[in-house]
């Protein structure tokens, strides 16, 4: 049962984006700091800390400072089992659409030489 | 409060209708972007019409092989096409015996529009079937068929949710 529509939104909108999945993935095999999970990323630290908001706001992980390391790790039970089967299903497609991106850029270079 | 089970999805993708309409229902093409890697897609076939069939086999890792059908219920080409794993092709129905290797019922409608600039608006919208017939498959181990093509993802999801 979804009692809270509006939450799984948020928590939708969080998985739409290959870069906060690939945190969420990094994340789930254990607790990260910032920096171990802006490392492997080509972008600037303040685009890092935006997904990083985007992630904290959706209720699907959590972060905590001690002293100058904050640390960020999954929010266990953030999503009820339903919600979790339809998350699923949701990065499923998400990266479906994502490999089909990829693949028509390719397509269209395979093209042009 | 709202009970759904549907998923939508929207993305603008970076090439003219008719190629990205191409890709997504010739068979040789969904062959290379259908699966993630390391699972391959070696069979597809796509009867672009109502009642044809819409089927995939993927294989991967482990003896991983699975094969779904799904029939196309509409076509409008360039700009509609929908199916659902709920039948077959010619409207047979699947029977789904739950063993993780049947898939599930849903039915997905999927959109193409001009976005201006050679770009186009790509939307699914994806149904699945109520609670208790989703739950009965999951309880049945479900996830470790169809959804093992989440790969990592569907691992996350898991941490993410609740106990089982």
């Amino acid at each position: 049962m979804l009692n809270d529509s509006a939450r799984l939104d948020r928590a939708f909108q969080a998985l739409s984006d290959p870069v906060r999945r690939g945190m969420l993935a990094r994340l789930a095999r254990g607790p990260a700091s910032v920096s171990e999970l802006a490392a492997p990323l080509p972008m600037s630290l303040p685009a890092v800390l935006q997904h990083l908001k985007a992630l904290e706001a959706s209720g699907l992980v959590a972060s905590e400072k001690s002293g100058r390391v904050r640390t960020v790790r999954l929010e266990p039970k953030a999503l009820s089992a339903t919600e979790t089967w339809l998350a699923q299903q949701r990065t499923a497609w998400e990266a479906r659409v994502d490999r089909f991106e990829d693949y028509l850029a390719t397509i269209q270079q395979e093209e042009d030489q | 409060m709202t009970e759904t089970f549907d998923l939508s999805l929207e993305r603008v993708l970076d090439a003219p209708r008719d190629l990205v309409w191409k890709a997504w229902t010739d068979a040789e093409h969904i062959k290379r972007w259908w699966a993630p890697r390391p699972y391959q897609t070696p069979e597809v076939e796509v009867e672009l019409r109502p009642g044809g069939k819409f089927f995939t086999r993927m294989t991967g890792p482990d003896g991983f092989d699975y094969s779904g059908t799904a029939c196309v219920l509409e076509v409008v080409p360039g700009e509609r096409i929908i199916w659902s794993t709920t039948m077959k092709g010619g409207y047979r129905p699947n029977a789904f015996a739950g063993d993780g290797c049947d898939g599930f019922p849903f039915t997905a409608i999927h959109t193409f529009a001009d976005a201006g600039d050679g770009k186009t608006r790509y939307t699914a919208t994806v149904m699945h079937a109520s609670a208790k017939d989703r739950d009965a498959h999951a309880a049945m181990g479900f996830d470790s068929g169809w959804a093992t093509c989440a790969e990592q993802m569907a691992e996350v999801a898991r941490s993410l949710g609740a106990e089982a």
